[in-house]
Formats: structure tokens, C-alpha cells, sequence
């Protein structure tokens, strides 16, 4: 029959390399009608980095994303990345981004303020508009300000910057240190069935709370979250590649690599936890690998609390899980059998 | 009386008629679709952050106008294969491409021997590009063919004869461990990369304790499986510049990779990516461009390098097995005083992202808990396996897999509720990392009540 579970698992993950450099630098240009081109070197890989990206460039200069163009990924054309890798575009080539951008307002604050009649520092950029602080009526279109910038002034708005998260190396004999800048937190919580006659796990919700700093953009946290569970759910239950006596693989393929499809997917429940990291930019951390970190962790557990076993090898296949419900029942038949895990010491 | 030359008729004139199959597969013929210019309505996004704003790309990939490596087609492009060795250690003696050369159709064949720094790798350069005097693993390639269609170059490489010389294997990260096992690469140990943590004293915290529990966690190999798989184009211009189109997700990297391996000035190398089609950690890293730059030099013609699904398992990076076993002591009230973690990685043939992998899998390994007094250590081994490196997580899911479990079991033996005991050892802000780092920004707790609450956790059960 079948058995429900439920399994908890809550994890860290850090943002960056380890101790390493890992700079991000970036280009900010604004046009003569007040939209911008950034130029990236990291490149989209499918979680939508280039609009997290544009809507980093677009909140410092005060315009709407879809002013802001995106160039990635061309190495004649793009300023050095160390790219889409270890959950670090959001923060530290957003960092680079928000800083360049930064520097292409100031030149727009420099040259608006003349025209406006106060100090550059008493400028903001906000809702496609130079203005003055706490005077939003006293303003500019930052078109207006970016064109006389560009070809009456001659000081083309383009700022440019690199980041690099600050680290400090382990000690080589206690690995004291600080390794990287900063770190993301996330709970899973899994509800699964367990068939006790087949050993059949499936997966009937996961509710998913993570950490990233500020969501940049809530949609894609949702997108990177739903897909690192279906990693996640791959990794727990059924994907495992196997090699013969002779280190050839045997299941090089996927009719036989088994990965979860759509319709092996559960309910899947995201929330974001409220954070924000003065780090990051805009309080902004990431959010890419840890979203398939705990799934697997939360569904042995859930299988644990379903039957009583403890998966200790993944995958828990079905023909794992049933030959650990068999051992379980042939020790339980046993006398003073079934007790709870005892402690050794 | 003279026909006036079509372009076509110019272009037969130049190509030999089984050429017109380098043409194949030209990229897709335009479609029709709506072509608008979106521009934004005043105060629509702004402030920019926090809005759900829709992806510039996502109109491409609807309008199926996403233009993949495999999508793109240059004129004479040929294609590349490569063949894999079949075997998991072996000395090369000797490479027959005779009968591959003469086939018609053929363009190029290439071996290892003709790489000019034929190794490399993001931390220990331990990888061929083309396996030259050894086969470190099955899915290594030997020799790479181009030819005017991706069958003919299938049927190339079947003509390829390479003569091994089968040497001792070892496939158990246990096993490789041992004195007597057959070495991977140094003659000296299989083990390539270590790390340890220590924090307070382990041996008082665990006498400090009430009970200890012990635990021994494994996980498997598994692949990052991207719809699309790795595939790249080089091509050259006249001044002897290369340019690679390529899946790969770090450029920058890549470029110098290919740089060094090729023996040009990096400024004569331009990568570009386009956008690619699912990375996950397996796109870190050169695969198949210096084959691919290296074909197309010898034939003066765009070549083109796809790989296979079955590629994509036997011959890109997969995820580190890992052995994990955990001894922890805590109080009678569930706190965690003492923990020894030691992690064992199956890193396959090459070191790639091994170190990367082992560091943080060691730093992480303790979980987001508190710990005083804390010993962790992990290494890193060869076996003439498919190679592990880089993949979401580096390590993180194993070791959360460990821990996790490992803590499910302390808190049955203990009967306390899952939540509460990890609420009673999670981080706070200002906490101490297994590292010494003061934490900040740190809402595991956030995260766990968050979750538990959405769950209906502590709703009776049925």
C-alpha cells in the first residue's frame, strides 16, 4: 500500500569561487535618447541572467529594462567575465553592471547640473528623468541630458567598472579563513508516497523556501527553483550512470539514463524568504545551484518518515527502497527488532 | 550565345558536386513572423527591481527565431566527429588514418600528436584534447575526422585503426587508493587534491557529548543532461585569426584555453557564445574547439563539431560520486557539539573542476549548524572513469544529502521533530562558519520557519 512521507532539508550555499578571483568587468553606454547598451561577458545560459542584468543596469540610471540592451558574450566585444558559473552573474557581474552604471550617471549628474542649477550630489535618476532630490519637478528627460552630454557637451555617458568579491584565503593546515563574500540559505520540504510492495517513491509536493537577497526579478527566482527541483528529484530517485567491469558506461543514452519528466514533477510551492545583502547589488545575492541542493536530502527523509528505511546511497530507486523495506521487516521479525536508531555512545 | 552565370552556377563552378552537401544543413529559411519594436510605457517598469520582467530572448525562443549553434551554417562547412577509445587504459602504439584519408568525402583527419600543447584543464592541466600516448578513459577521444557530412565522418572514423596496448585499471575510489593500484597519471598516488577544516577541538567535543552517532552517505555519477549539447564551430579568416562559435559558458576562460592549447596570441582567438541551450557546470571548460580549429585550418573551410547525446555522457564532465562518512556528537537536547566528516570524491580520469568540487564540499559538509568543534576533510582520486568536475552545486547536494539525512536520524534517536532540531543548531546572523567567517545576511531559520509554515508542518497529520 502506499505510504505517505514527509522530509525536511535545509542547506547553505556560497555565492563566487572559492578564495579565488573571480571578476566581472562590465560597460555601461547610455544613447543620445536616454536608453543604454550594457556589454557582458558572461553568457545566457537559459536562467535569464541578461534581463536580471538589464534590470540591474536599468534601476541605477533610472529607466525601464526594456531601455536597456544587453550585448553578451563575444570576446572581441565584451568586457572580461569569468561567466556563468558558481551562482555568481546576479551578484558579482550585477555588482560590476550597477558600478558602471553608476559611473555613466555620474557624467549625466555632471552635465545636467548647469542646466538645472544645483550640484551634481543633488541629482537623481528616476522614472527616465534627471531631477532634483526631493524636487522631482525640477528635472530633465535623461535623453535630453544624455544627448547634450554626447554632442554638445563631448562627454559621451559611458561608464565602465569590475568587481571582484572580497575574500581571504584558508589557513593550508585549519582552512581558517573566509572563503568567499557570501552565502544563500534555502528549506525544502517534500511529501512523498511510498508504495511498500514495489518500493515506488513518488513525489507529491515540494515546498521550497529560498534565500537569494533581493529578488531581482521574482519570475526567474520561480524558474531557477522549479528547475533545480527536477535536477534535484532526478538526482534522489533515478538518474545514475553505470559503467561495466571495464569502466565502459552502460546507459549512455537517455532510454536508459532515466531523468524526470514534466510528468514526474510534484506540486511545487516557491517562496522567497526576505533578505537583502548590502553586498550585493541592490541587496542582491543568487539563487542558481542551491535550488537543487536540498531536494534530494528532503525526499530520503520524506521516504524515511513514509516507511521507517534510511536510504544511504542514491538513487532510492524502487528496487533500493523495497530491498531495505525487506530488510526492515525480516529485522523487525526478529526478537527486540524495530527499535529507532540508537545512539553508539 | 553565353547564359549569364547564376550564382549558383558560379558556385558550382568552384565546388566539386559532392560539395553541394556542404551546404546542408544551411540554416533555416527566414519564417514569417511579426516584427515589433516593444518600447516601454512611462513608469510601466520602473523601479526595475523586483519586477517580473519578461526576458528580451523570450520572444526569440517562441518565435523559434533563437539561433543555436546548430542552427548557424557557414558556406563549405564541414563536420566533425570524433573516436572514442573504447577503452579504459591503454598505451597508444600506433594510429592507422590510411583508409579514413582516402575516403571520399573526407576532408581532414587529426590525431593528438598534432596539437601543439596537447593538455589542459582548469586547475592541473592532466587532460589531452585527443588522447596522444595514453587512454586515461573510454570516453577519451583519439582521433577526430572532418568531412562534408556528419555520416561520411561516422563512416570515417570506423576506418580509423588505433592499436592499444591495454594497461592495468582501476575503477573503485577505494580501490585506487591502495598501495598496489595501477596509477592514473603520477606514478607517485591517485590522489590528486585534498582540503581539511578544523575548528576547536574534536576530540573534547566528542567526549563533551552525550551521544554520538555515526554515518556512512554515498551518492552516484550522474550527468548535466542539457537539451542542448555541447557544439561549436572554428573557423579562420585570412590573417591567420580564428574565430570559435561555441556552447560554452565561460568565454573568457575558454579563449585562453584555446589560445594556449593552439600556441596563437589570445587576441588572435575570438569566442563567441550564443545562447546556450542549458549549462549546468558542463560547458565550463574547452571540449572539442581545438579539434574543431584544428580541422579547419587543415582544410581552409568552417567546421562544425556537435556532439552526440551518448558524447555528452561518455565524453563531457559529470558529477563527483561521493563516499561521506559522519560521526556527530550532541547533547541530550539535540545541540551539536562535536563533527568529523570525511569525504572521499571518485574524480574520474582528469582533475577539471575536482579541487573547486572538493573545497566547497568540505567547507559546506558541517551544514548551516553551529558546530564548536569540527574536523573535516575530504580527497580527491583518479579512476579510469569518466571524469567528474564542475556541476550545479559542486558538491553541495552530496553533502546536503549526508547531512541531512544524518540529522533526521540524530533527531528520531533523540525524539525531537525534524524542524525543531535544526532550528536549535541553525545559523544566526554574526555566526561562525566552519571557516571562522562571521556570517551576515544568514536566514536559514527565516528559511526553515518559512517553509514549515507554508508546508502546514505542524497542521495535525492524518
Amino acid at each position: 500500500m502506499k505510504r505517505r512521507g514527509r522530509g525536511i532539508a535545509c542547506m547553505w550555499y556560497p555565492i563566487g569561487f572559492t578564495v579565488s578571483a573571480n571578476p566581472s568587468a562590465a560597460l555601461v553606454k547610455v544613447n543620445e535618447d536616454g536608453t543604454a547598451t550594457v556589454l557582458t561577458g558572461t553568457v545566457e545560459t537559459g536562467q535569464g541572467s541578461l534581463t536580471v542584468l538589464a534590470q540591474i543596469a536599468a534601476e541605477e540610471l533610472g529607466i525601464a529594462t526594456e531601455d536597456v540592451h544587453v550585448v553578451s558574450a563575444d570576446t572581441d566585444i565584451t568586457p572580461m567575465d569569468t561567466g556563468a558559473i558558481a551562482s555568481r552573474t546576479t551578484y558579482v557581474t550585477g555588482n560590476a553592471i550597477r558600478l558602471a552604471a553608476e559611473r555613466a550617471k555620474a557624467v549625466l549628474f555632471e552635465v545636467a547640473a548647469p542646466m538645472l542649477g544645483v550640484k551634481p550630489e543633488q541629482l537623481e535618476a528616476r522614472d527616465r528623468k534627471i531631477q532634483v532630490r526631493n524636487f522631482p519637478q525640477r528635472c530633465l528627460r535623461i535623453g535630453e541630458v544624455a544627448n547634450q552630454a554626447q554632442t554638445v557637451m563631448g562627454q559621451p555617458p559611458i561608464g565602465s567598472a569590475s568587481w571582484n568579491p572580497p575574500t581571504v584565503a584558508l589557513d593550508p593546515e585549519t582552512g581558517q579563513g573566509k572563503p568567499f563574500s557570501t552565502y544563500v540559505y534555502a528549506t525544502q520540504i517534500a511529501e512523498v508516497d511510498v508504495d511498500d510492495e514495489t518500493g515506488e517513491v513518488d513525489v507529491i509536493r515540494i515546498v521550497a523556501a529560498h534565500d537569494c537577497g533581493t529578488p531581482i526579478n521574482p519570475m526567474l527566482v520561480e524558474g531557477q527553483v522549479e528547475g533545480g527541483i527536477s535536477m534535484g528529484i532526478g538526482f534522489a530517485l533515478q538518474e545514475e550512470i553505470l559503467f561495466d567491469g571495464a569502466g565502459r558506461q552502460v546507459n549512455p543514452s537517455l532510454a536508459n539514463y532515466i531523468m524526470p519528466t514534466s510528468l514526474d514533477m510534484p506540486e511545487i510551492e516557491v517562496h522567497i524568504v526576505a533578505s537583502h545583502d548590502p553586498t550585493g547589488p541592490f541587496g542582491a545575492k543568487g539563487v542558481g545551484e542551491p535550488t537543487s541542493v536540498p531536494t534530494a536530502a528532503a525526499i530520503a527523509n520524506a521516504i524515511h518518515d513514509a516507511v521507517g528505511v534510511r536510504i544511504t546511497s542514491l538513487p532510492a530507486t524502487a528496487e533500493k527502497v523495497l530491498a531495505a523495506i525487506k530488510e526492515k521487516r525480516a529485522r523487525e521479525a526478529l526478537p527486540g527488532g524495530g527499535t529507532r536508531p540508537a545512539a553508539l555512545a | 550565345m553565353t547564359r549569364k552565370p547564376t550564382l549558383d552556377r558560379e558556385r558550382g563552378e568552384t565546388l566539386r558536386p559532392a560539395d553541394f552537401d556542404a551546404r546542408l544543413p544551411a540554416a533555416a529559411p527566414p519564417a514569417a513572423f511579426p516584427i515589433e519594436t516593444l518600447v516601454p510605457q512611462v513608469r510601466e517598469q520602473v523601479p526595475a527591481v523586483g519586477q517580473r520582467a519578461t526576458r528580451p530572448d523570450g520572444r526569440m525562443h517562441g518565435l523559434g527565431q533563437t539561433r543555436f549553434i546548430d542552427d548557424l551554417a557557414f558556406p563549405g562547412m564541414l563536420h566533425a566527429k570524433i573516436k572514442r577509445a573504447g577503452i579504459a587504459a591503454a598505451r597508444i602504439r600506433a594510429i592507422d588514418t590510411r583508409a579514413a584519408e582516402a575516403m571520399p568525402g573526407v576532408m581532414a583527419v587529426l590525431t593528438g600528436r598534432e596539437i601543439p600543447v596537447n593538455s589542459f584543464g582548469p586547475s592541473l592541466k592532466d587532460q589531452p584534447v585527443l588522447a596522444d600516448a595514453r587512454v586515461f578513459h573510454a570516453g577519451d577521444g583519439v582521433a577526430a575526422v572532418a568531412a562534408l557530412t556528419e555520416q561520411i565522418a561516422l563512416e570515417a572514423l570506423e576506418r580509423i585503426k588505433v592499436d592499444y596496448e591495454p594497461l592495468p585499471a582501476v575503477f573503485d575510489p577505494f580501490e585506487a587508493l591502495r598501495e598496489d593500484a595501477p596509477r592514473v597519471h603520477a606514478p607517485e598516488s591517485n590522489v590528486y587534491a585534498s582540503k581539511v577544516i578544523r575548528k576547536g577541538d574534536i576530540e573534547q567535543g566528542f567526549a563533551a557529548s552525550d551521544h554520538v552517532f555515526e554515518g556512512r552517505f554515498r551518492t552516484q555519477m550522474v550527468e548535466h543532461a542539457p537539451l542542448e549539447p555541447h557544439a561549436s564551430i572554428a573557423l579562420w579568416d585570412a590573417n591567420g585569426r580564428l574565430t570559435v562559435h561555441s556552447t560554452l559558458g565561460r568565454i573568457t576562460l575558454g579563449r585562453a584555453d584555446i589560445a594556449r592549447v593552439l600556441a596563437l596570441p589570445v587576441n588572435r582567438v575570438r569566442v563567441v557564445a550564443t545562447i546556450v541551450g542549458g549549462n549546468f557546470g558542463g560547458k565550463n571548460e574547452i571540449t572539442q574547439e581545438p579539434v574543431l580549429a584544428l580541422l579547419s585550418k587543415k582544410t581552409g573551410r568552417p567546421v562544425k563539431g556537435v556532439y552526440t547525446r551518448t558524447e555528452e555522457f561518455i565524453a563531457t564532465t559529470t558529477r563527483h560520486p561521493i563516499v561521506m562518512d559522519y560521526r556527530t556528537g550532541v547533547t541530550r537536547d539535540g545541540r551539536i557539539i562535536a563533527r568529523k566528516v570525511r569525504l572521499l570524491l571518485d574524480g574520474g580520469a582528469y582533475c577539471s573542476w575536482s579541487e573547486t568540487t572538493l573545497g566547497k564540499a568540505c567547507i559546506l559538509s558541517a551544514g548551516p549548524y553551529r558546530i564548536d568543534h569540527l574536523h573535516a576533510e575530504a580527497i580527491a582520486v583518479y579512476t579510469n572513469k569518466t571524469m567528474t568536475g564542475a556541476m550545479r552545486g559542486f558538491g553541495a547536494p552530496q553533502v546536503c544529502f549526508a547531512y541531512e539525512s544524518h540529522m533526521d536520524d540524530i533527531a528520531a534517536a533523540l525524539a525531537i521533530d525534524p524542524l525543531e532540531i535544526r532550528l536549535r543548531n541553525a545559523f544566526d546572523e554574526g555566526s561562525a562558519s566552519p571557516t571562522g567567517q562571521v556570517l551576515h545576511s544568514v536566514v536559514v531559520k527565516e528559511s526553515l520557519a518559512l517553509a514549515a509554515e507554508r508546508f502546514g508542518w505542524k497542521e495535525p497529520r492524518s
